[in-house]
């Protein structure tokens, strides 16, 4: 039986923004691995590109340089459609502000991405109000964003990524924006959900108590060469 | 992204909000404008339609609907054989052998030039009401009618003339600026020519008088007669193809006013894809493919000319049968054919109208759909 390939390969990343004299290098060279079924965590610094990398590994940016495999396909040549079809397969995102759309309640944000790929409204509807109960948000299904707290729309956020039962779940900062409480209590849940459903994932987080709950800690600096990566367990 | 989500995402960016957003503001700012430019188009094209319909009503009612004319020459060979002919295969048709030519014709004040036409179907003289006024004169008034044919006297070479009572007043041909005096056939034939010669046979239907030049024209072809037939349209070319023209002139000059409501449309929906950057990004995390973020933004453009045209064009035409129906603006008597502002709502015309708006506006949505599809996701999420 062959071996199955990394979640996520990364080789040489490198992403920058602006042009002339003024342009930052944010990644320069980035190598990184991430087995399948693991839980990473990516600390650093603000504004070393921590957030830069995920969009990266999530395909919704696309590197100036290096090269990127998911679950072993190679992603870097891949076009528009067939980049947004493996987001919507392989990939859920949890963000640090929920991005829930504002117009849709609860119910209908987590079925977004089930409509977006087809699925038919009221199966749909199903699956979504099943996530929300297994968030714990069954009363709220009707519920618009702006009518939930702070760690009733990240919930919600952790729902809809998970609607399409993706192989890699991408998380930036998604307790950066709760109390202390909510932020342990969503991170329980993104754990209890990660093992559950035998995710891959990529947490990007300050928190470093919650960082060293992960299964590895990779420490991203604003020189490739002084990153690190440090296994917790 | 399913045609389902685009619809459901589109929709309740349009009604489905709890609160006033910009979103719903240009929204109603893009409805508004749509809908009074096809307001605007569907009105001004039902009123020149209620007077072109008044002009090709008069044309049916009170001109030839066919013509069979000589190939070359004045005069038509062999005239009762083929009004027979016509007569026996069209059943139910009026047919009237004419002769025409021109005479002065005069009053105890004058003399001025007009144009006299014999007619088989008439006993009596007709004068129109261009040239009763050109001459002063009424019914039961005498005229002469002077030819340009001359007969030897023992005075030498005179003009052909003759007297007659103005039986009856008519109104004028439509385009006739000079004026006619209608005469019984033979009296114009002794008038023009000094025998019976006949210049061509007008053919009436008035229960299809658009086709009857091609029906006639086909017996013609198929007896081989030495004749033309004209049809309505060849006989009123000219005129007809003026009243296209106009139509086709308004059309363009009042749907400028669709095109600057479309060009608010485009502003309103970039305003809403810069609004809605953030969602859109996540959409596009969440599976969208670009085109079908692309699609989004043409539902939403589609939607609001839907909205926008389909209530002008009620709006419009609601108000243009209700001023007809009324009269309610009224025309100054003697001026016009008709004495109130006529309206007329064409189905073909209303379709064209608002397919135009439709049109325009997936134009106005397309260039900033095509805008957001090109970006990367990650663009709208960076500055969130």
């Amino acid at each position: 039986m062959s071996e199955r390939p990394p979640m996520v390969r990364a080789e040489g990343l490198g992403k920058g923004y602006g042009s002339g004299p003024t342009r930052l290098e944010v990644l320069d060279g980035l190598d990184l691995e991430v087995p399948a079924g693991q839980m990473l965590a990516v600390v650093g610094p603000s504004g070393v590109g921590k957030s830069t990398l995920l969009h990266l590994i999530g395909l919704l940016d696309r590197p100036d340089r290096g090269r990127l495999a998911l679950d072993g396909l190679a992603a870097d040549d891949l076009d528009g459609n067939r980049r947004a079809g493996l987001r919507s397969r392989l990939i859920g995102f949890v963000f640090q502000h929920h991005h829930l759309l504002d117009e849709l309640d609860a119910l209908d944000n987590v079925a977004l991405p089930l409509r977006i790929a087809g699925v038919r409204a009221a199966g749909a509807r199903d699956r979504a109000a099943e996530l929300l109960d297994a968030v714990g948000l069954t009363g709220r299904a009707s519920h618009f964003p702006d009518q939930l707290s702070g760690g009733e729309q990240q919930r919600v956020s952790v729902a809809r990524a998970l609607a399409m039962r993706p192989g890699l779940l991408l998380a930036d900062e998604p307790t950066g924006n709760l109390d202390r409480d909510n932020a342990e209590r969503l991170f329980e849940l993104v754990i209890e959900l990660h093992l559950k459903a035998g995710l891959t994932s990529i947490i990007v987080t300050h928190n470093e108590e919650m960082a060293r709950r992960c299964d590895r800690i990779f420490r991203l600096a604003p020189r490739a060469e002084l990153s690190s990566d440090v296994r917790t367990v | 992204m399913a045609i389902g989500a685009e619809l459901h995402v589109a929709s309740r960016y349009l009604v489905g909000t709890r609160r006033w957003t910009p979103v719903v503001t240009v929204t109603l700012i893009s409805l508004l404008g749509l809908g009074l430019g096809v307001f605007a188009l569907v009105v001004t094209l039902a009123l020149l339609d209620g007077f072109q319909s008044g002009i090709r009503s008069q044309i049916e009612a009170r001109a030839a609907h066919a013509e069979v004319r000589p190939t070359s020459g004045r005069r038509l060979a062999e005239p009762d054989r083929l009004a027979s002919l016509l007569q026996g295969r069209l059943g139910e048709v009026e047919i009237v052998q004419v002769v025409r030519g021109m005479c002065l014709v005069g009053s105890g004040t004058g003399a001025v030039p007009a144009s006299v036409v014999g007619r088989s179907d008439t006993d009596r003289t007709t004068v129109d009401s261009v040239l009763a006024r050109r001459l002063g004169i009424g019914a039961g008034d005498r005229i002469e009618v002077i030819s340009a044919r001359q007969r030897l006297t023992p005075m030498g070479p005179l003009p052909v003339r003759f007297t007659a009572d103005v039986g009856r007043l008519a109104p004028p041909a439509p385009g006739d600026e000079a004026g006619t005096v209608e005469l019984p056939l033979d009296r114009a034939q002794r008038l023009l020519w000094g025998e019976p010669v006949v210049g061509a046979i007008e053919l009436r239907d008035p229960a299809d008088p658009w086709g009857l030049g091609d029906r006639a024209r086909a017996i013609l072809e198929e007896a081989a007669a030495p004749v033309r037939v004209a049809g309505l349209v060849e006989l009123h070319r000219p005129l007809l193809t003026a009243l296209a023209l106009e139509k086709i002139m308004i059309f363009v000059a009042v749907g400028l006013m669709l095109v600057v409501a479309a060009l608010n449309l485009l502003c309103n929906v970039a305003m809403v894809a810069a609004e809605k950057r953030k969602d859109l990004a996540v959409m596009a995390g969440l599976g969208s493919t670009p085109g079908s973020l692309r699609r989004l933004f043409l539902v939403l453009g589609l939607v609001i000319g839907l909205v926008g045209s389909v209530a002008g064009a009620v709006v419009g035409s609601a108000v243009a049968i209700t001023l007809d129906r009324t009269e309610a603006l009224e025309l100054p008597s003697g001026v016009f054919m008709v004495s109130a502002v006529p309206f007329e709502i064409d189905p073909a015309t209303l379709a064209l109208v608002v397919a135009v708006a439709l049109g325009l506006s997936a134009g106005a949505a397309w260039l900033p759909a095509r805008l957001v599809a090109r970006r990367e996701p990650a663009e709208g999420l960076r500055y969130e």
